[in-house]
């Protein structure tokens, strides 16, 4: 049988080659270092079992990504090598068939690509089972989960990119394409489908997935719990299973058209642009004019090859380079497609929480626009990938042609050929950062924004973002040249790029030591750059030099003619190292030293560096050498003075401050245990006589006896002077450095964590239990931290506060407390805060040319400060705060603080927070959201839900436990829901219920632990809210209302867990509503209630008769994912509505009661007097939450 | 000015497989037409690689000179590639073209390669050339619709660009039709007279038509250097010719040094090599440079050692395809 044959002969052939061998290499390391390191970017349980089904899947998923990248020449060669090679006649003419010839050619891709992906699965095999695994981590070996991770995903995936890949080689004509094939999955599979997800496609996006990245791993990821993540089997079903059938659909009918329009024929290689252009002349080939030769004396032209030359051969290389690639498919994709659809992202991600956001330039630029070279988050990571490809095309172009020998032979030097390209290369990179700043500007007058600020656009994509791909450009030009293999040295090329991407996996940190690393730099409106350019700056100019160091290799390893033997190849080096090229490397090497010593100078000498694995050394040091001070009687802090002094434009900050700590203990205290912060020098002194005994500045711990006990019920000041400044640039930026480098000429920003601590801190232990394992500490259980609130506001007691702040005069100081006084003095402003009620959590401090709001509101000073540009939401989030106080005071008690701040926080982040009693942060863009005059007001809202914090979190403190997420976000959002549904209306409360809803950022989670237990965020965010709401519905608003009253009153001095809550609702609960109690809060109960049928006549009295065919099914989930079903007798509303006005989903009730509800089938009637136009059961989803089919059209019968 | 010379001095070349490419080939080329002749795999294309700075020699010496000249003026083609490319004219024995770019574009940019930066200069001798190699009509077309001969006249004019002191052109007449060769040759034929023209082929009618000077290669060896001319007068009255039938073939072959056989109506023409008449029915015809080859080829004249006596047919069937 021919195919047989011809699929052995192609089998046989390319396992010869070294490009399968090496992406199996490629996929064994990959999978093994994945999983050993846990590189995919899952949020794993901190008890995860390394050879998991849902492991073993995720591995397989992320290493298909990589396996689509570097193997798609496998199909690629295949389907055209003969085409290429030019055997292609021989072939054609021979009497095989086109079914066989193709068929056994694809079979065997495809038998290949099954074989290299094998070694995804070795590589997890020998992460669980080689020398060096952890064994507490390893569960039993389960055959199928492999074979399910190698089956359902590998092999269907190898089917699919076979196809894809096939076609492309096949179509083109050059097994090359096949890349571009790849490319076109790996395109579709993330960035398209995600952006179609956030569209508001929802799960349905999913099926635009080829090669199930995100089908599968959304599905693994949002709908396992913790539990089933260790255990549960990994099987096809669902939305996965319809992608699975959809695109190996896709794949057979691309298969049928390609070969059905497959010619065993002449093929004209000619790319489609000029086939086009030839169809619609209609010009034949050229045909010869014979005409008789006459004597033509060719004039003698002058030859120069001086410099002057070379550049304009340099430049003509260049701009033949850049059209060639301009003109490609990928080239189109790149220049074209690609910010066309980046007009599609902008315009649907430029939104949050549903609303539109202001596209302002700095936004779009640092959000979608730039990203680091080191960084592959998302779709911007296809630019590095073509450039790896374009490097490749363009260092094979005259070889490809057959042209190379007639251009070698020309006197054009090597520079010139490498340079040429490089530049042409970099003309392609130039003319995609012109089309960024179109895609911009089109979304910006999409949107009606008409403040361009071209210059910034400029600035940050051709002064920024261009150098990180120029750079890359540079690399993988010269490896392909040092490669001289086009497959290998695209696979080799992907390795480069992987390394660097992955790097930090690996152990290297230090931005001396990967390709084009750097601190970030950043712009926000408030902020500019911030002085982060410099920093940049002077990493990039040492990769500038490794990159001239690269040229010149790529010159000297610059095949011209026949010889590729690497030992020719280094003879010839040898031949070309003249005394330009010395010069050039002394130069590059030179650069290296003296730039790279300047970094270390500023990263290690000037500024402590410290790596990740020193530091968790260090923090076990800490628990190991201290922690045995973990509750002992330490004073406590009562009252804090500040004068903090801020000079932005110096950016330095002093602050001298005194504690005063009182013994709240009932035995005296002899030491004093102080934790000075970070990277600030501090001085402490005590107002009586002590002596340090133990000073550790690296542990950050030291200890003072006193020379005389402090007595129980006594007090003593501690006084300290503080001094933040910044030395040179550390390896990371700013995030890094704590509170040293934030003070910023605009939008200074730092925390009391610059000021010193009393007492040893279990907040800084080691808690990847993980980490504990390796290094022995004790086991511990860990938890969720409780979301928005930092954990560290359980640590310290409240204390009153005191700070005199003062900065540079045309800017506004902000420290909690209210505004007592403010005067200028010196040139500079003071503001005098107070806050005599004892307050909680983070000290925050800023100064920034702030616009300024005040305005009383039962004698609570209320502040607002706002970037002068961003005061177009302002009035918005004063209706929250206001309505907040009101409602949340009267329902859970008095807002305890005289002051209330709501500061504007420089950085572009959304989101809002709360750092410490009486202040609401917000980043900056938070303030750019646009929100419709109708419709729903995130702002209102969102700060409805910070001040809740007042209450949950701030007088509530949750305790470091289960649940604690419950108390803290699940209260703050149900009194938002109560807020909203007494202020705006059970319309607005319905609006912002399908608000949460949403999928994005928390998809709903049935399994896992019930809400007393509760540690995912959907439970904490979204269900505890649902099941608080449902519960003030059906036991009355008041009476739990004045449960959680009772709550805070009783745990003003000791934290609170649910079970604390739960004693409280069960005191106002009936015993009648036992039952849903228990129900909702013990175990993870879901009602689906499904209105099927509503119809109404008219009786003769003129009333309304309502039958509505209903649906109920109760069921209860484990942790482990299995759902029982119950039996349920539920008292459930019922609802009947009037007609909606515009804009409203459901119109005047006209009757909601409360139903006896059992499960399965069932018919009730009632009685209206007006007429109805919808209704339903659990109309306002107070026990089915989701949202849909609850309410119908009522059909009206005559 | 017809002094410059090529000198070629014990150059080898061993390929990684082991093929022996070239066995320490001494040769001297002066300016005019040289040609190089020789069977397929018989070296010529690594010589001309080399000689075209794309491959290097294991050892030996190229020299490039002014003969009038102190030898420290001329070039050493072997370290001074840069030197040499300024004045090189190759036309490889296989080439591809961008299938999208026309003529006149492709040859312009060749001509930037080649130093030519003036774009005024560029554009005449793009233009002169076009209409030397008689493609000035089509100049504004795609390469990709060129035939073959017009692609090979293309290679000329890409060759030609410069001026060159150094003209290799690796079998250029392979593949092209009679009436393409005859107006190839023309070309080749008026090139600078004070260039060194190498041409390798092996089309023995190639080297007869146009060359001064000649050298037989075959396995990596010089069997021959000599004038056409020349060498065939000496092979006159040596040449000896019988028609016979098929089956008498292997009788001839091993009665006599056969250096040829060719079929002629049915009835097969041998061609025997003999200072002497062989015999009766032979006789003595007017050779050719054909014969100089086959003589060679066969170790009858020049430098082969190892004599194969008696000839083997089919090596001569197979040079003579």
């Amino acid at each position: 049988m021919k195919l047989w044959g011809i699929f052995r002969f192609e089998l046989a052939y390319q396992l010869r080659r070294p490009w399968p061998w090496l992406a199996f290499a490629v996929l064994v390391v990959f999978s093994f270092v994945s999983t050993r390191v846990a590189i995919v970017p899952v949020t794993l349980p901190q008890d995860f079992i390394l050879n998991s089904p849902f492991i073993i899947t995720a591995v397989t998923v992320f290493s298909c990504q990589i396996w689509l990248l570097i193997a798609p020449v496998v199909a690629g060669d295949a389907a055209a090598r003969d085409v290429h090679t030019g055997l292609y006649p021989l072939v054609s003419t021979s009497p095989v068939s086109k079914a066989e010839y193709l068929g056994g050619r694809f079979l065997a891709a495809f038998v290949l690509h099954a074989l290299i992906l094998l070694g995804v699965q070795v590589g997890s095999l020998l992460a669980a089972h080689a020398p060096g695994a952890n064994p507490d981590i390893i569960g039993p070996f389960r055959p199928a989960a492999y074979l399910a991770a190698y089956g359902f995903i590998a092999l269907t995936n190898a089917f699919i990119a076979t196809t894809f890949q096939f076609s492309a080689a096949l179509v083109s004509g050059r097994p090359i394409a096949s890349y571009v094939g790849s490319l076109g999955l790996f395109f579709l599979s993330y960035p398209v489908t995600f952006t179609l997800y956030l569209s508001g496609l929802g799960q349905r996006a999913l099926l635009a997935d080829p090669i199930g990245v995100m089908a599968i791993m959304n599905e693994m990821m949002s709908n396992w719990t913790i539990v089933e993540k260790n255990v549960r089997m990994f099987t096809l079903e669902g939305p996965m299973l319809w992608n699975r059938l959809l695109w190996l659909g896709i794949s057979l009918v691309t298969i049928a058209v390609v070969y059905l329009r497959y010619r065993f024929a002449h093929r004209t290689a000619t790319d489609p642009l000029s086939r086009l252009v030839r169809r619609l002349r209609g010009t034949a080939p050229t045909a010869d004019s014979a005409a008789a030769r006459t004597a033509v004396s060719v004039p003698q032209v002058r030859q120069s090859l001086g410099f002057a030359t070379h550049v304009r051969q340099t430049l003509a290389i260049a701009r033949v380079s850049f059209w060639m690639i301009a003109k490609t498919p990928a080239g189109l994709f790149l220049l074209v497609a690609f910010p066309m659809f980046l007009v599609l992202v902008l315009t649907i991600e430029s939104q949050h929480w549903g609303v539109p956001l202001q596209p302002r330039t700095g936004y779009l630029l640092t959000r979608f626009l730039t990203s680091p070279l080191t960084q592959a988050a998302d779709f911007r990571v296809i630019i590095p990938l073509l450039i790896v490809y374009f490097a490749g095309e363009l260092v094979w172009r005259e070889r490809d042609t057959g042209l190379s020998e007639n251009v070698d032979a020309t006197p054009a030097p090597e520079w010139v050929l490498f340079g040429g390209k490089f530049l042409g290369l970099s003309l392609v990179l130039v003319a995609l950062m012109a089309m960024l700043t179109m895609t911009g500007m089109v979304v910006q007058v999409m949107a009606s924004f008409h403040d361009f600020q071209i210059g910034l656009y400029l600035r940050i994509l051709l002064g920024l973002q261009l150098p990180e791909y120029l750079l890359f450009a540079a690399l993988a030009l010269m490896l392909h040249v040092a490669v001289n293999q086009k497959y290998v040295g695209l696979v080799v090329s992907l390795v480069a790029y992987f390394l660097i991407i992955f790097s930090s996996f690996l152990g290297l940190h230090h931005n001396l030591l990967v390709y084009s690393g750097s601190p970030g730099w950043s712009f926000t409106d408030m902020r500019g750059f911030a002085g982060t350019v410099g920093p940049w700056l002077w990493f990039k100019l040492y990769w500038g030099a490794w990159a001239l160091l690269l040229v010149v290799v790529a010159r000297l390893l610059w095949v011209r003619g026949k010889e590729s033997g690497f030992g020719k190849r280094l003879q010839i080096a040898r031949g070309r190292f003249n005394r330009a090229t010395v010069a050039t490397a002394a130069l590059a090497a030179g650069l290296i030293l003296s730039l790279g010593g300047f970094v270390f100078y500023n990263t290690n000498v000037l500024n402590e560096y410290i790596t990740d694995g020193e530091m968790v050394e260090r923090r076990v040091d800490y628990e190991r050498r201290y922690g045995k001070y973990e509750g002992i009687p330490q004073p406590q802090r009562t009252a804090t003075k500040l004068h903090v002094e801020i000079h932005p434009s110096r950016r330095v900050a002093t602050i001298r401050g005194s504690y005063r700590l009182v013994n709240r203990d009932t035995v005296p205290i002899d030491s004093v245990h102080l934790e000075p912060a970070f990277y600030v020098e501090t001085r402490v002194t005590f107002d009586r006589p002590a002596r340090a005994v133990v000073v550790d500045k690296k542990l950050g711990h030291s200890i003072y006896v006193l020379d005389e006990p402090l007595q129980p019920g006594d007090s003593l000041t501690l006084s300290f002077d503080v001094k933040l400044e910044r030395h040179g640039f550390r390896n990371r930026g700013s995030r890094e450095s704590g509170a040293g480098i934030a003070i910023l000429e605009n939008g200074t920003y730092f925390t009391n964590g610059a000021l010193p601590v009393i007492g040893y801190r279990p907040i800084r232990e080691l808690w990847s239990a993980e980490d504990r394992r390796k290094h022995g500490l004790p086991r511990q259980l860990t938890l969720t931290p409780p979301g928005d609130i930092d954990p560290t506001v359980t640590a310290d007691a409240p204390a009153t506060f005191e700070a005199i702040v003062s900065t540079d005069a045309d800017q506004v100081a902000v420290a909690p407390g209210e505004l007592r006084r403010r005067w200028n003095e010196g040139g500079r402003r003071y503001f005098h805060y107070v806050s005599d009620v004892p307050i909680n959590g983070m000290d925050v401090f800023f100064s920034a040319n702030y616009t300024v709001h005040r305005e009383r509101w039962n004698g609570v000073d209320v502040q607002v400060f706002v970037h002068p540009g961003h005061t177009k939401n302002l009035e918005r989030l004063l209706r929250g705060a206001r309505a907040s106080l009101d409602y949340y005071s009267a329902q859970f008690g008095p807002y305890p603080y005289r002051f209330l701040q709501i500061v504007e926080q420089p950085g572009n982040f959304l989101g809002m927070g709360v750092d410490g009693s009486g202040v609401v942060t917000s980043g900056e863009g938070t303030l750019l959201l646009n929100p419709p005059d109708d419709g729903f007001d995130v702002l209102f809202e969102v700060i409805a839900h910070e001040i809740g914090h007042q209450w949950w979190g701030m007088q509530l403190k949750p305790a470091w436990a289960e649940g604690g997420g419950v108390i803290s976000e699940g209260l703050a959002w149900y009194s938002t829901m109560q807020l909203v549904k007494n202020v705006k209306g059970r319309e607005a409360l319905r609006r912002l219920m399908s608000f949460m809803r949403e999928p994005n950022p928390w998809p709903p989670i049935r399994t896992g632990f019930p809400l007393l237990r509760a540690i995912d965020p959907w439970a904490n965010y979204r269900k505890g809210p649902y099941a608080m709401h449902a519960l003030s519905e059906y036991v009355g608003e008041t009476k739990v209302n004045g449960a959680l009253r009772t709550l805070v009153e009783k745990k003003t001095s000791s934290l609170a867990t649910t079970l604390d809550m739960y004693r409280e609702l069960q005191a106002v609960t009936p015993d009648s509503l036992k039952p849903l109690l228990h129900d909702l809060f013990e175990v993870n109960t879901f009602w689906t209630f499904d209105t099927k049928q509503a119809s109404a006549v008219q009786t003769e009295t003129g009333d309304w008769q309502v039958t509505f065919e209903i649906e109920a099914r109760k069921v209860v989930a484990d942790s482990a994912g299995k759902e029982t079903e119950l039996p349920m007798t539920e008292w459930v509303e019922l609802g009947v509505f009037a007609a909606a006005e515009q804009g409203q989903v459901l119109g005047k009730p006209l009757y909601v009661e409360k139903h006896r509800i059992r499960s399965g089938r069932q018919a009730i009637t009632v009685t209206v007097s007006d007429k109805p136009a919808r209704g339903g059961i659990d109309p306002y989803n107070l026990l089915d939450w989701e949202e849909g089919d609850n309410i119908e059209a009522i059909e009206v019968k005559q | 000015m017809t002094a410059m010379e090529l000198q070629i001095h014990g150059v080898s070349k061993t390929y990684p497989n082991g093929v022996h490419a070239l066995k320490d080939v001494t040769l001297t080329i002066p300016a005019g037409m040289y040609g190089l002749l020789g069977p397929n795999g018989a070296g010529k294309s690594t010589l001309m690689r080399i000689l075209a700075t794309l491959q290097e020699a294991d050892s030996g010496s190229v020299t490039l000179g002014d003969q009038s000249l102190h030898s420290g003026q001329a070039l050493d083609v072997l370290r001074q590639k840069d030197d040499v490319r300024k004045t090189l004219g190759y036309l490889p024995q296989e080439f591809g073209v961008y299938p999208n770019v026309s003529a006149e574009t492709l040859l312009d940019h060749f001509a930037l390669l080649k130093g030519i930066a003036s774009r005024a200069a560029r554009r005449d001798v793009v233009e002169a050339l076009l209409r030397q190699v008689n493609l000035w009509d089509v100049r504004k077309q795609k390469l990709g619709g060129y035939s073959g001969g017009m692609r090979q006249r293309f290679g000329v004019a890409v060759a030609l660009l410069g001026s060159p002191k150094l003209m290799i052109v690796d079998e250029p007449t392979a593949g092209l039709d009679p009436a393409e060769r005859v107006r190839f040759l023309n070309l080749l034929s008026e090139l600078g007279e004070n260039s060194v023209v190498l041409l390798s082929t092996h089309i023995v009618d190639d080297v007869s038509e146009l060359c001064t000077r000649m050298a037989i290669i075959d396995r990596g060896e010089i069997l021959l250097e000599a004038e056409p001319l020349r060498a065939v007068a000496e092979l006159r009255g040596r040449i000896w010719r019988r028609v016979i039938s098929k089956e008498e073939l292997p009788a001839v072959a091993r009665e006599h040094a056969v250096i040829s056989t060719k079929l002629l109506a049915g009835r097969t023409v041998v061609r025997v090599y003999s200072d002497t008449s062989p015999g009766g029915d032979f006789e003595v015809v007017e050779p050719d440079l054909e014969d100089v080859y086959f003589s060679t080829m066969s170790g009858r004249i020049g430098h082969r050692t190892q004599v194969e006596a008696p000839a083997r047919p089919e090596r001569s069937r197979r040079v003579m395809q």
